[in-house]
């Protein structure tokens, strides 16, 4: 009998979101608890700062240049390697519930494997999960959700936020208290809300296993990402009027828009609403527009329901617990990226390489039964990406991870990320919208630095860039790319980057816009 | 307004084609996730894998051109769309098959592009393999 793996994730979750990383608002005593009993990674980064690139990456262990889901709405080919299905060869039981979106959501003609077993109910999976029930952020699309929620309460399916308006694109109806977007109080009893769904279906495969089985489950909660609309009867967990407003704002408006300006041109353009570079954040929305109080809200809202989040963590450990597999469990808890938050003015995410959406929580607990040389409350400095999390699966699991995989196994502490050469990370956005537009970025952290190159497109002809010094800087506020005391090091960083970037072969065809 | 534009070289000659393309009820045959289709004067209904049907009004079906254009008129969030194929004779024997999309909003573009794709892709792959009369 080997060691059982719980890979949970949660959907645009910011580094700050949770205890164990400093953050003073949201109670997550169960995810802090991994961390006080496991390797904290405190320089996480997603290869991609939006939901389906770094999912492939997730499930690939691969970059996205190899994977090629280089945008929201290219789907993960079905051929594509997995790290479920090593581990389905191996021996193990594998299942993924929540959600998945490793193919297009906005999928009308079921064109696509998940949405079809969604529509018809089925469980079957693919991908190596021999098991799949999926999530998403409400009660609309072709997951089991929305059908158990149609089936079930149908009542509800009006209750949630409606994500996209009625030209398709991602809505900027106001709500709450403050008319925020994507804010609803949303009237769903809290058992009927996705969150608690993913993890009663989590104990439910769960309780179908024999009890020597080896198993695999990622458990993927679709929240905190937008809309934000928990249960209201949870809205008395944090008063959004009595929230500080995030260090990452700028109050004063003239400062908080010479540091915008400091960045390249897409920064301000789309603060002013003139430029919709992409389709997840709200086309019609301007950022310009976003007060303090509504930054206020959607904190409040985010810290909400990450408790639920953590509260449903909990429930699911218990049943571990009961079964008896505690002492064989490592946990690995992350997220896909992060979001601004209100930091610097704006809400969501786009092509914006700043810590906001690409510095993200990462924890591994390994199981206390796997015993010596583990230091088991490290927390490790060095940078680890996405892509370094099916190669750890591996290793859990006892197997040498396949050529294909393109990261490594986590390293255990900064001595052995040190040893094992954990000196960089990269980080990418491609996109091309219906009406041509194009915004390329490559970037590259390591030594306490962020630097990012953007490739020629619509916005930029190629010169403009980033470069942030995280120790002296860590609200990335100063531009330095263009400080000449700093060129050699930018080329420096520059050269590294392309050393160790892995381009796109192609750019495949977007299915749908998410 | 967003275009895609899909095409396929197909190595029949272009009456053959036209016989399957200039057919409406005929899309069943070869557009993804489309499960039957009725045609009644200029109105064609689809019904889509999950049940949904699309509503659309025929256009144009030119034999001579052998064009044929649709409009979707709903219930899809479509609030402009034509949908126009030619069949362009191109050698002998040998055709070109070509699949132009107007729509708004945009991001509908994403959604049909990807369908039309491998429709005309499992079009072309039909007919070059004179499987076109296997119901």
């Amino acid at each position: 009998m080997g060691r059982k793996i719980l890979f949970i994730t949660t959907d645009q979750m910011r580094y700050d979101a949770i205890g164990a990383n400093g953050g003073a608002v949201a109670r997550t005593p169960n995810i802090d608890s991994f961390a006080a009993n496991g390797i904290s990674y405190d320089r996480a980064q997603p290869q991609n700062v939006v939901c389906m690139p770094s999912r492939a990456t997730m499930v690939t262990g691969q970059n996205i240049g190899t994977h090629g889901v280089w945008m929201n709405g290219v789907p993960l080919p079905v051929e594509s390697p997995s790290v479920a299905a090593v581990l389905r060869d191996a021996g193990y039981r594998t299942a993924l519930i929540g959600k998945s979106h490793f193919e297009p959501l906005l999928d009308p003609f079921l064109r696509f494997e998940e949405n079809r077993q969604g529509f018809a109910g089925t469980t079957e999976g693919h991908r190596g999960f021999d098991h799949m029930e999926l999530a998403t952020h409400g009660a609309a699309g072709f997951t089991h959700y929305s059908r158990w929620i149609r089936q079930n309460h149908p009542e509800a399916i009006g209750m949630f936020f409606q994500v996209l308006d009625g030209d398709l694109e991602v809505s900027d109806v106001p709500g709450g208290d403050t008319g925020a977007p994507q804010i609803k109080h949303n009237a769903v009893p809290r058992d009927w809300y996705h969150t608690d769904w993913v993890a009663d279906r989590t104990i439910s495969w769960l309780d179908g296993l024999n009890s020597n089985d080896d198993w695999f489950c990622w458990m993927s909660f679709p929240d905190p990402h937008h809309p934000w609309d928990p249960p209201e009867s949870e809205l008395h967990r944090v008063n959004w009027r009595e929230l500080d407003l995030p260090v990452g704002y700028p109050q004063n408006q003239d400062e908080r828009e010479a540091i915008i300006d400091a960045k390249p041109r897409h920064w301000r353009l789309w603060y002013d609403g003139k430029l919709v570079s992409n389709y997840e954040a709200p086309g019609k929305w301007v950022p310009a527009t976003l007060t303090a109080d509504q930054i206020r809200e959607v904190n409040a809202m985010a810290h909400i329901e990450n408790e639920l989040i953590d509260e449903a963590i909990g429930r699911v450990l218990a049943a571990i617990d009961a079964k008896g597999w505690s002492d064989d469990l490592d946990i690995v808890f992350t997220t896909d990226h992060g979001e601004f938050q209100g930091d610097f003015g704006f809400l969501f995410k786009g092509p914006y390489h700043v810590d906001s959406l690409m510095r993200i929580p990462l924890i591994w607990r390994p199981a206390p039964s796997a015993g010596g040389g583990i230091d088991a409350t490290a927390r490790v400095s060095k940078p680890v990406g996405l892509l370094d999390l099916a190669p750890t699966f591996c290793t859990i699991a006892g197997l040498q991870p396949p050529e294909w995989m393109e990261g490594r196994a986590l390293p255990l502490d900064d001595a052995d990320a040190v040893a094992r050469g954990f000196e960089r990370v990269t980080t990418e956005w491609d996109s091309r919208q219906p009406d041509g537009t194009e915004i390329h970025l490559r970037t590259i952290m390591r030594d306490n630095f962020v630097c990012t190159t953007y490739q020629p497109g619509t916005v930029h002809d190629g010169t403009e860039g980033e470069l942030y010094d995280l120790v002296l800087d860590p609200l990335q506020q100063v531009n330095l790319w263009d400080d000449p005391e700093r060129r050699a090091l930018r080329d420096e960083l520059l050269v590294d980057l392309a050393a160790n970037f892995v381009e796109p072969r192609e750019f495949r065809h977007a299915e749908a816009p998410v | 307004m967003a275009t895609i534009r899909s095409h396929a070289r197909v190595h029949r000659n272009a009456d053959d084609v036209w016989k399957v393309v200039g057919d409406p009820t005929r899309i069943v045959q070869w557009f993804p996730g489309v499960t039957a289709v009725t045609v009644e004067d200029n109105i064609r209904t689809l019904t889509l894998a999950a049940g949904l049907p699309v509503f659309e009004e025929i256009v144009t079906l030119d034999n001579r051109m052998r064009r044929f254009q649709y409009r979707i008129t709903g219930p899809l969030p479509v609030k402009y769309h034509l949908g126009t194929m030619d069949v362009i004779e191109d050698g002998e024997p040998g055709c070109l098959l070509l699949y132009s999309t107007e729509i708004s909003p945009d991001p509908m573009a994403f959604v049909l592009d990807g369908v039309i794709s491998e429709g005309i892709q499992n079009l072309a792959r039909m007919l070059n393999d004179h499987t076109e009369d296997e119901r």
